[in-house]
């Protein structure tokens, strides 16, 4: 591997991934996971922005970090209360978990070394939002529009289940 | 004459090339120039707040025909200054059934954010920390982490009134981020980019000789973007009349209220560089940034800027003393009935007028 300042950035990244993705199965009070889920998928996102995904990289913190997260925040506040008792996140079967965990880690691994020479890492950043749009109203415009009906249905569905049993016809 | 952009930027690279001569290597003068630029801008937005909080008691004290701060300097303008000293030699208390790892982070989710908002905003001819592609969309996305940390300090303190704080919070703010993004829509279609500094380019000149171009000019399109811009803008901002995480007569203040000596400063520097940020992403998209009309010889293009920025300022001010708190429901009912139909409508208005253009 070169040993150049975008691939030290990106085995900072890499790390910090790893270590956020821990704390999230390992934290015992669910508010923390959920902020440390919240950090990681800040850090896919700086990822992204590695690859010269700049259009998707801010997608990702538009989306995950200020849309979903927030959601999911919301609940566990609605739910929990900070000095709840807390629980462990695994039972005594954690150590076959974690063996069947790496076993399918290593195979990954091995098997997009094969694909993936080197770490395609980019330092010019070619613009991208102008050629997404166009892709997207054009050639994939079909699909696009198929997914976003399944998002309205998605919403009627919320609004349907949100009624009270007596305004539903 | 005085445009600050290429004087800065000639001894910027004139330094640079010192450094260079006197054997630092290209990559670490590179590093070091970066640095330094960040540095400065790290300072300049930390310096905001200050400026901001003088002007809104002094705005405050005479809407209200009083004088405001009058004692600490000549009119008080060194009122925040000697504020500011006091809450840093504040004791810095963390509650007993607090969280205490989420309380000690939350204000620094809320307030690193805004540094890097403003990394795309083009302060006039040349003044550009760095000319994004995707500006707009970057200053969205990075803005909505400072939720996160609304919602880490309400449960981080661990009382009810900091909860529902926290609570109100989140939703206010995931619900009229929508039509603040769409009410931008229109800006992006008719420019057709999503970088601050060409839509600010795409506003010089004049109509028929005597109107700017400037974006709110648009027949009813560019008043109706701005008008839903700037509400929800007070609303992402948490300023009355929206102030419902904070509200004091309900929640005591809400999810800060628990925080004391630097971390309160921070959450307040947070929220009044929002507030410069909102005021100047409204100048770039709709009045034409640095573009001073008739004028724009004469005074250079970052006084203009910093100028139309400070007058909505001043409205975000203005409101505060206006208009009463709304209740959560009628907070909600606004924005889902009435700001994001409106967006919509306007997003299809501008789809037909440059359809009429072509």
């Amino acid at each position: 591997m070169e040993r150049t300042l975008p691939t030290l950035i990106f085995a900072c990244m890499a790390i910090l991934l790893i270590g956020l993705s821990l704390i999230v199965v390992t934290a015992r009070s669910v508010f923390r996971g959920a902020v440390a889920l919240t950090a990681a998928l800040g850090v896919v996102a700086a990822l992204f922005a590695l690859l010269g995904a700049d259009f998707v990289a801010a997608s990702q913190l538009l989306i995950y970090v200020g849309g979903i997260m927030i959601i999911m925040l919301f609940v566990i506040m609605l739910s929990q209360r900070p000095l709840d008792h807390l629980d462990r996140q695994t039972n005594e079967q954690w150590v076959w978990g974690a063996f069947f965990a790496l076993a399918i880690s290593c195979a990954l691994i091995m098997q997009f070394r094969a694909v993936y020479r080197g770490v395609f890492v980019t330092t010019v950043a070619t613009p991208t939002t102008a050629s997404i749009g166009r892709l997207l109203l054009g050639d994939m415009v079909v699909p696009f529009e198929a997914v976003s009906l399944v998002l309205l249905a998605a919403l009627v569905g919320a609004v349907y289940f949100g009624l009270d049993g007596k305004d539903r016809t | 004459m005085l445009e600050l952009g290429p004087l800065l930027s000639r001894a910027f690279q004139a330094l640079q090339s010192w450094v260079i001569l006197h054997g630092v290597p290209p990559l670490a003068a590179w590093i070091l120039a970066k640095a330094i630029q960040v540095g400065v801008l790290v300072l300049l937005v930390s310096l905001v707040p200050m400026v901001l909080v003088y002007a809104e008691r002094k705005v405050a004290g005479f809407m209200q025909a009083r004088l405001g701060p009058m004692n600490v300097g000549p009119y008080g303008i060194f009122q925040t200054l000697a504020d500011g000293v006091k809450l840093i030699f504040k004791e810095d208390i963390i509650p007993v059934g607090s969280d205490r790892l989420m309380h000690i982070m939350a204000p620094m989710v809320v307030v690193s954010p805004v540094f890097v908002c403003f990394a795309p905003v083009p302060f006039g001819k040349g003044l550009i920390p760095i000319d994004l592609d995707i500006s707009v969309l970057f200053i969205f996305a990075i803005s909505g982490i400072s939720t996160i940390g609304v919602l880490m300090a309400g449960w981080g303190s661990g009382n009810k009134f900091s909860m529902l704080g926290g609570l109100r919070g989140a939703a206010q703010l995931v619900s009229y981020e929508i039509p603040r993004v769409l009410s931008v829509v229109p800006v992006l279609m008719v420019y057709g980019t999503l970088s601050l500094k060409s839509i600010a380019m795409g506003q010089v000149g004049l109509w028929h000789g005597f109107l700017p171009k400037w974006f709110i000019f648009y027949p009813f399109i560019g008043q109706l973007a701005f008008v839903i811009f700037l509400i929800a803008s007070v609303a992402e901002t948490n300023r009355t009349p929206f102030d419902i995480p904070e509200a004091e007569s309900e929640l005591v203040a809400g999810f800060h209220t628990e925080f004391s000596g630097l971390k309160f400063a921070l959450l307040f520097l947070a929220e009044y560089a929002y507030v410069f940020l909102s005021s100047a992403m409204a100048v770039a998209l709709f009045f034409g940034g640095g573009d001073g009309f008739t004028l724009g010889g004469w005074i250079p293009s970052w006084f203009w800027f910093l100028g139309k920025t400070f007058a909505i300022v001043f409205l975000f001010l203005w409101f505060r003393w206006t208009f009463p708190r709304l209740r959560v429901d009628q907070l909600m009912q606004f924005c889902w009935k009435f700001l994001l139909p409106w967006s919509i409508v306007n997003v299809g208005l501008t789809g037909l007028m440059i359809l009429l253009r072509k």
